[in-house]
């Protein structure tokens, strides 16, 4: 009887280690290591890369038309390695590889066929589209894969280049990986008016599936090196791009939507034509739109307050209050050219609506909105817009103005 | 009879019993299907009003269970209508409990199979979950119950830390202008909203386990608003990222809230496997006690144990998680447990309430 009992027990005992093997996670775990971690991704109108040509010779190729060369920016676990221990090795801690192709999903798939490692790209960064192709795709069928993909996640960052996308994810300072420096770039939003609030994949979805118009951070390259120069202009009905602001545009069209973290105006006295710094702290702007029967139009308020940080005008000619009115003047009519600059660019050379002048009218008139939504970039170039500017020089910091 | 004395369960844990029911798979969901049919950013009204119409048929259920103390549909709604239509009624409960079992546990497979665990085959996460399901509803309605109140605080804490870190990618913008259309945006949404917060109709039998079942409508309206809180706060923070634009083209629009944003400096960067780990804890709630209510129905309808019941229906729920071939089917499937669950607990419990006061009455007139 106790024996039996027992080998019951011994038996339930050796049953719950058996079925402990079976609980263990992970059934589809891929180590790390092997994993090929990507980072940054560049497309770019379809050019073959020697390497792919020379494949081909050999017989790699198969059916498609050359229309996209998707760039991968991989993290080099060796390159990264090397430089903790300090060895003067020449890999770099990134790998771009190239294919070319007409389908986003196939090309990335092709990659299997050329390297060990798996693709792993739940922390890809950034995606960076090259001027060419969005002129000639909509953006929705350039970006339609990663907005279904279940490993890119829409916090991943998109920007438009001027010139060749994957040339901004090439880098000469040692240790870098472009990828990271694109989005440690758009970090800065603090500190200069010229950068837009970045546009995640999420939020582009939203702004694509809305109809209405918006703006892309454009980058451009020049060997290894890469600049925030402007914005590129979507249009809301094909998705595709219509042009570009210049960074003085970008800047004026920060100061019509307020959104701008801080950022400098320099302008010059007019009495001694020499520069000062107007240091911005604060930025706001309110687009209030006004219905008169079938006339729409709009003013726009903006107000802020700042820092006198940079004085050319030499001591005398500064004399006290006066001095900060005239600068509080002069910064004022700078602001005033920035945004009657990109307004007139907007309105009249682009015809479309960049600024977010719809979605004030869509807020504070929902049923006029409702009605001009369809051809809005068309009745938006030929409202009459006011602007108002107002700055104010709270301190002058450290240093007192008088001298 | 089947109730051991020791069975009984307090008010709160009947409340908690409620949330957790009710906060299913659906949560993942309702921004996109909400905004789909109000397609203004008023979604967070209606869905408020989708919540108090949800807390009346609410009462309902509850007053009607109220008529007969210690006794659960099953066996009360013969006395009302005659042993033959109440047990069809009943079975027809069972029907719809097993459907909705098994839709939470498919929905669980897809969520987690897309997002959490590419690869792994379905049976193989469908499975044990069943499992660990009929483990514990093995126990009784008690374990249920203390589970829940464990699960409970887990979910509210991580849900509302997860959903306030997406503040950095809210914009106020996407929710402005309120009702800028006027209310029949709102109106048109309120169905898809109210049958947001089916569950409430396990107190169809949970009134017969409770020590103070007095105290019901109280445990039924906490049940409704607590999860009413967390829909709004959701649909509030997922619109007001996403926009409206952006939130009917996604497929887990809540998931994808989480997944839009990165935080450094955290211990975490990511928080989305946070909160489908405690959404699958929500989903085995309202899978289990589906599950339960299903196989105590069956054997309190036959008078027989309920054990083997338990058992029996272990596949069934398999099987019926396996119905739909695609995420399509699925989103119908959920379409269609919605609309029985509008008849059976927004219209029925009504009727059987006056039939059942109109019998009371008759019988004090004869005496």
């Amino acid at each position: 009887m106790k024996q039996s009992y027992n080998n019951l027990r011994s038996l339930k005992r050796m049953l719950s280690v058996i079925l402990l093997l079976f609980l263990t996670g992970c059934w589809s775990s891929h180590e790390i290591e092997e994993l090929g971690l990507t980072v940054g991704l560049a497309l770019d109108e379809g050019k073959e890369s020697t390497t792919e040509k020379e494949l081909k010779e050999q017989g790699g190729e198969y059916n498609q038309t050359e229309k996209i060369t998707v760039t991968y920016q991989f993290v080099n676990p060796k390159g990264t390695g090397s430089e903790s221990k300090g060895g003067g090795s020449q890999q770099k801690p990134y790998l771009n590889i190239s294919e070319t192709g007409d389908s986003i999903h196939q090309m990335t798939r092709e990659f299997s066929l050329r390297g060990s490692r798996p693709m792993f790209s739940p922390h890809l960064k950034v995606i960076v589209i090259s001027e060419d192709l969005v002129r000639k795709y909509s953006l929705e069928q350039l970006l339609d894969q990663f907005l279904r993909d279940n490993e890119i996640r829409p916090s991943c960052l998109v920007v438009i280049s001027k010139g060749r996308a994957i040339e901004t994810l090439e880098s000469n300072e040692s240790g870098e990986i472009p990828a990271f420096r694109l989005i440690g770039i758009s970090d800065n939003e603090d500190r200069t008016t010229r950068i837009l609030p970045p546009m995640s994949l999420a939020k582009l979805e939203g702004k694509m599936q809305s109809g209405s118009s918006f703006l892309l951070q454009n980058v451009i390259s020049t060997n290894g090196e890469v600049k925030f120069s402007g914005a590129a202009v979507i249009t809301g009905k094909t998705k595709q791009l219509l042009g570009f602001l210049n960074e003085e545009e970008l800047d004026g069209l920060t100061w019509i939507t307020g959104k701008g973290k801080g950022g400098l105006v320099k302008n010059f006295d007019q009495e001694t034509n020499q520069p000062f710094i107007y240091e911005v702290k604060s930025m706001k702007s309110k687009i209030t739109p006004h219905i008169n029967g079938n006339n729409i139009s709009f003013d726009v308020k903006i107000e802020s307050e700042g820092r006198l940080s940079e004085n050319w005008v030499v001591s005398g000619e500064n004399s006290g209050k006066n001095f900060l009115k005239r600068a509080e003047k002069a910064a004022e009519e700078e602001v005033n050219r920035l945004v009657n600059n990109v307004g007139g660019k907007m309105q009249k050379d682009y015809q479309v609506d960049v600024a977010g002048f719809g979605n004030r009218l869509r807020i504070e008139h929902p049923k006029v909105w409702e009605k001009v939504k369809e051809d809005w970039d068309q009745t938006f170039s030929e409202v009459p817009i006011e602007y108002n500017v107002k700055l104010t020089i709270i301190d002058y910091g450290a240093s007192s103005f008088k001298k | 009879m089947i109730l051991s004395p020791k069975d009984r369960i307090t008010t709160p844990q009947a409340a908690v019993v409620v949330i957790n029911f009710i906060l299913g798979s659906g949560i993942l969901t309702l921004p996109r299907v909400s905004v789909e049919k109000v397609k203004t950013p008023d979604v967070w009204i209606t869905v408020i009003l989708g919540g108090l119409i949800a807390m009346m048929a609410g009462v309902i259920i509850v007053k009607l269970s109220q008529q007969f103390p210690e006794k659960t549909f099953y066996q009360y709604s013969g006395e009302i209508v005659g042993k033959w239509v109440g047990g069809l009624l009943s079975l027809l409960i069972v029907c719809y409990l097993l459907i909705t079992s098994g839709f939470q546990v498919r929905s669980m497979v897809e969520v987690t199979g897309f997002y959490l665990l590419e690869g792994t085959p379905i049976w193989a996460s469908t499975m044990p979950f069943i499992w660990i399901g009929l483990y514990l509803i093995i126990g009784g309605i008690n374990p249920i119950a203390r589970l829940f109140e464990i699960i409970l605080p887990i979910t509210v804490i991580l849900f509302l830390l997860v959903a306030f870190m997406s503040f950095g990618i809210f914009e106020m913008d996407n929710l402005r202008p309120v009702l800028g259309l006027g209310v029949i945006p709102v109106l048109k949404g309120i169905k898809t909203t109210a049958l947001a917060y089916t569950g409430f109709e396990i107190m169809l039998f949970l009134p017969a386990f409770m020590k103070h079942p007095n105290k019901a409508v109280k445990a039924v309206l906490v049940g409704i608003s607590i999860p009413l809180i967390f829909y709004v706060i959701t649909v509030i923070m997922v619109i007001g990222a996403l926009s409206v634009d952006g939130v009917v083209t996604r497929t887990w629009p809540s998931l994808d809230l989480i997944r839009s944003f990165e935080i450094h400096g955290l211990i975490f960067e990511r928080f989305e496997s946070l909160l489908l780990v405690i959404w699958i804890m929500q989903i085995f709630s309202s899978f289990t006690i589906s599950y339960y209510v299903a196989a105590l129905g069956l054997a309190q309808l036959f008078k027989k144990n309920i054990q083997p019941f338990m058992f029996g229906l272990l596949p069934v729920i398999y099987f019926i998680s396996m119905i739909p071939k695609n995420i399509n089917d699925l989103f119908k499937l959920g379409d269609m447990v919605g609309y029985i669950a509008m008849y059976l607990f927004g219209l029925l419990p009504l009727l059987l309430l006056i039939v059942s006061r109109w019998k009371v009455g008759k019988h004090e007139a004869k005496l």
